[in-house]
C-alpha cells in the first residue's frame, strides 16, 4: 500500500501548495485525481513519487517509511523503480533513440529477456512504426506511449502518471486505457492525473477531487454522478459545460 | 591595396617570386622558403605543438574539474570560476603572458624558462575558459532527464555516465573545438617572450631575408595543417555524436 498521511508541501514561507492531504493507493487499484488547474495535482505527484521533499506528513511505501520534515542525518531510501512516474511533460532522453529509452534502464538493471518484453509492449500500444526514431522525431502522442513503456518496462508495483493522455486520439486513448485496466489486474497501483472524467467513470476505484490545496471529496467513481460538495459540482458543471 | 591586389599578392606569393628589393631573394617563392627553411618551421612547429599540447591536456582536464567543482559548489568554486573566468577572457594574452614572465619572476626572484611560463599562462587562460563553458552546461542542465533516471531507478553513476555526460559533451563539442583552436593561436604570442615557436621562428627567417608575405603564408600552411586534423576530428565527433534535437 503506498499511504499518504497529513501531507503539507509549499515553497519556503509562502502559503502552502496543498495542505493535510490524506490518501491510499492499493495494488490492484486505479486512484484517479481530478481537479482544476493550479491546484497542485502535479507537486502532489511529484511528492508521492519521492521526488519533492514535503514540509510535514508521512508517506509510506509498503514497509518503507518517508517521515517529514527529513531528519538532516537520516539516508534516504531510493523506491525507485518500485515506485515509479510518468510526467506530462515525458522527459525522454533526446540522444537516445525511442527503443534505447525504453530499453536503457531495464539494461542497466540486468534483466533477461527485455527485447521480449518490449516486443509486447510495442506490439500492445502499437509502437512499432516509429520506435527507433528519436524523441524530436515522434510525435506527442507517441513520445506519450514510449514514456508509459519505459515505466512498464521496469515492472513498478505503483505507477504514477500525470495526464499521459493529454495527445492521444480517441483510439489510443482507449488502448491505452484498456492495457491500465489490464495491469491493475496484475497486481500494480495505479495513480492516474486526468482530464477525462469517462475514464474515471468507467475503471477508477478511487476517486479524488484536489481543489485550492486539499483533497475536497473523495470516494468513488460515484462521486462523478452525485457529487456530495459545492465545489465537485461546480467543476464537473463546468467540464459539462465545455465538451 | 585593394582586396583584388591583396589577393593577387598572395597567390601569387605561392607560386613565384615577387619584385624583391633584394636581387639576392628575387627567385623565393613560399614553396621555396618553406624548402630551405623546413627544418627551422619544423622545430618551431615542434615548440608549438608541445606548448599546445600542455596548453589543450592540462586546461581541458583542469577546467572540466573546475567547471563541475564550480556548478556542484555554486557559492565557493562557481564564484572563483566564474570571477576568475571574466578576468582571464578581459586581460589580453600577451599582457598575462608579461605579468608572468616579468613582473612576477622579479617579484618572487625566479627565472623560468620562457616555454613554461607561456604553457602556464595559456593553461591558465584555456582553464578558466573551459571552467566556464562546463560550469554553464552542467549548471543549466535540465533536470528532467535526471529526474527521469531516478524514477526508473538508475542509480546517480549511470545517470551521470549514460544521460548527462553523452548530452553534455554534444553540447560543449563545438565550443570546446573553437576555445583551442583560439589556444592554438594564441600561442604565438609565446614568441614575445622568446619562446622559439613558429611564429618566433618565422620571424627571425623575415629578419633575414625580408619576404614577409611568403614568410607570414608559409607559415599560414603551417597552421592550416595544424588545424585540418583538429577540424576534421571536430567533424567526426559532430557527426558521431550530435544532431539536431529540436522538436519537430
Amino acid at each position: 500500500m503506498l499511504s499518504v498521511r497529513n501531507l503539507t508541501f509549499g515553497y519556503g514561507t509562502e502559503r502552502p501548495v496543498f495542505a493535510g492531504v490524506d490518501l491510499d493507493i492499493a495494488p490492484r487499484s486505479i486512484t484517479v485525481l481530478i481537479g482544476p488547474s493550479g491546484t497542485g495535482k502535479t507537486t502532489l505527484l511529484r511528492c508521492l513519487a519521492l521526488l519533492e521533499k514535503p514540509q510535514t506528513g508521512l508517506i509510506q511505501l509498503d514497509d518503507q517509511a518517508y517521515a517529514y520534515p527529513w531528519p538532516a542525518d537520516r539516508t534516504f531510501v531510493p523506491p525507485w523503480p518500485h515506485l515509479t512516474a510518468v510526467f506530462q511533460q515525458l522527459f525522454l532522453w533526446p540522444h537516445l533513440t525511442l527503443r534505447e529509452n525504453v530499453l536503457l534502464p531495464v539494461r542497466l538493471k540486468g534483466t533477461a529477456h527485455a527485447d521480449e518484453e518490449l516486443d509486447e509492449l510495442v506490439q500492445a500500444f502499437d509502437l512499432g512504426s516509429f520506435i527507433d526514431r528519436y524523441p524530436n522525431e515522434a510525435s506527442l502522442g507517441q513520445r506519450q506511449r514510449v514514456a508509459l513503456a519505459r515505466a512498464l518496462m521496469l515492472k513498478p508495483r505503483y505507477i504514477l502518471l500525470d495526464e499521459i493522455t493529454s495527445a492521444l486520439d480517441v483510439e489510443q486513448v482507449a488502448n491505452i486505457l484498456a492495457y491500465l485496466k489490464e495491469l491493475r489486474s496484475r497486481d500494480i497501483g495505479i495513480f492516474l492525473i486526468t482530464h477525462l472524467l469517462s475514464f474515471a467513470r468507467h475503471a477508477a476505484d478511487q476517486v479524488l477531487f484536489m481543489a485550492d490545496g486539499s483533497i475536497v471529496e473523495r470516494g468513488t467513481s460515484e462521486i462523478l454522478r452525485a457529487p456530495q460538495t459545492e465545489r465537485l459540482g461546480a467543476f464537473l458543471s463546468v467540464i459539462a459545460a465545455a465538451s | 591595396m585593394t582586396v583584388e591586389r591583396t589577393v593577387r599578392v598572395l597567390l601569387s606569393s605561392l607560386v613565384c617570386s615577387l619584385p624583391s628589393a633584394n636581387s639576392r631573394d628575387r627567385r623565393l617563392s613560399v614553396w621555396t622558403i618553406l624548402l630551405t627553411y623546413h627544418v627551422a618551421f619544423l622545430e618551431g612547429l615542434k615548440v608549438t605543438l608541445a606548448l599546445c599540447a600542455i596548453t589543450w591536456g592540462v586546461g581541458l582536464v583542469s577546467g572540466i574539474g573546475l567547471g563541475t567543482l564550480g556548478a556542484h559548489a555554486p557559492v565557493t568554486w562557481g564564484r572563483f570560476s566564474r570571477g576568475a573566468a571574466f578576468v582571464f577572457s578581459s586581460i589580453p594574452a600577451l599582457v598575462i603572458l608579461f605579468w608572468l614572465h616579468y613582473p612576477a619572476q622579479a617579484a618572487f626572484e625566479l627565472v623560468i624558462n620562457p616555454f613554461y611560463t607561456a604553457a602556464l599562462a595559456l593553461t591558465l587562460i584555456n582553464t578558466f575558459a573551459v571552467g566556464e563553458m562546463v560550469r554553464e552546461a552542467v549548471s543549466d542542465f535540465p533536470r528532467q532527464y535526471i529526474t527521469a533516471g531516478q524514477v526508473c531507478g538508475m542509480r546517480g553513476r549511470d545517470i551521470v555516465r549514460y544521460v548527462q555526460l553523452p548530452i553534455l559533451f554534444r553540447q560543449l563539442l563545438p565550443g570546446l573545438m573553437v576555445q583551442q583552436v583560439a589556444m592554438l593561436h594564441a600561442s604565438l604570442f609565446a614568441s614575445l617572450i622568446s619562446v622559439e615557436e613558429i611564429f618566433r621562428v618565422a620571424q627571425r627567417i623575415n629578419s633575414t631575408i625580408y619576404r614577409p608575405v611568403e614568410i607570414y603564408t608559409a607559415l599560414a600552411l603551417f597552421f592550416l595543417v595544424v588545424c585540418l586534423p583538429i577540424n576534421l576530428f571536430a567533424a567526426y565527433l559532430k557527426k558521431r555524436y550530435t544532431r539536431d534535437t529540436s522538436e519537430r
